[in-house]
């Protein structure tokens, strides 16, 4: 079995889909493996991830409204 | 396919206040978030026949959910609020982490942790709102919701090479947003090496 491995312009291009769970993975092995010997790409890899984090945690701050009540009534009335 | 009313409510209310949190950041104020999420769980209910599997529940309703928003809520909504232009990013041609890493800013040390360290709620809340209807749609779905580039393509109707270049067109738009703020509050060139880090001041 050959192993991929990437460069610094094919792993930052990749990077996004990386951090979103997107590849497939032997794609993610290489990727891991690139991050693992530059310290470039490992520290604009860990930039973004740290980023994607905070735009995650607006989700768990959300103080969203709470239809709860007004749907439980909604499907019983299916 | 056949799913019964009781799973149709299992599934309804386990995803509630994930359609809650996107609702709102469709349409931006309680009362229209709480309106479209009552009438797509209606249309999903009406139009049961339509899913495939109970494993693609999610897509499926997030699909009613957009295309609710998009024939009832967001033609009242653009009447009322002057249309907002498309961002100017071409893919991934701007990069929030090349800005903060030049070296008049590497005074700092680590200015990219440093301002990660410092970016607030508000920041991102209002760098997410900036963004274009249809851009925020897939930063929402990827980022906050965790679809997978599959179901965000299910759900807006939309190729997934579309969900890929809208996302890279969205972040893009999105870090410039965050560098525009970044600027205002001294974190670059002159003003950063001058004044210190005004950043810091919003700590105190």
């Amino acid at each position: 079995m050959t192993r991929t491995d990437l460069d610094c312009e094919e792993a930052l291009r990749r990077l996004f889909e990386f951090l979103d769970h997107e590849l497939a993975p032997e794609e993610r092995d290489a990727m891991q493996r690139h991050l693992q010997t530059c310290r470039s790409c490992y520290s604009r890899s860990e930039f973004e991830r740290r980023l994607k984090a905070k735009l995650h945690e607006l989700r768990q701050d959300d103080a969203p409204i709470d239809p709860q009540e007004r749907i439980r009534r909604l499907l019983q009335s299916f | 396919m056949s799913v019964s009313k009781e799973a149709f409510e299992r599934e309804v209310l386990a995803l509630l206040g994930s359609l809650s949190r996107v609702a709102r950041r469709f349409v931006r104020n309680d009362t229209d978030a709480e309106d479209l999420v009552a009438e797509t769980v209606a249309r999903a209910w009406r139009a049961l026949d339509t899913l495939q599997s109970e494993a693609a529940f999610r897509s499926w309703i997030f699909r009613i959910l957009h295309n609710t928003f998009v024939s009832d809520f967001r033609r009242a909504r653009t009447r009322a609020e002057v249309a907002m232009p498309d961002t100017d990013c071409d893919e991934a041609e701007f990069s929030l982490y090349e800005q903060l890493h030049q070296p008049f800013l590497l005074w700092y040390s680590n200015p990219e942790q440093a301002f990660l360290d410092k970016l607030l709620r508000e920041d991102l809340e209002r760098a997410l709102a900036a963004l274009p209807e249809h851009h925020r749609a897939v930063v929402v779905l990827a980022d906050l919701e965790e679809f997978t580039y599959g179901e965000i393509a299910e759900a807006l109707g939309v190729p997934v090479g579309t969900v890929r270049s809208r996302l890279a067109r969205a972040r893009c738009a999105l870090q410039k947003h965050l560098w525009q703020q970044a600027q205002a509050y001294g974190l670059s060139g002159e003003a950063a090496a001058r004044n210190g880090s005004r950043i810091n001041e919003r700590e105190a």
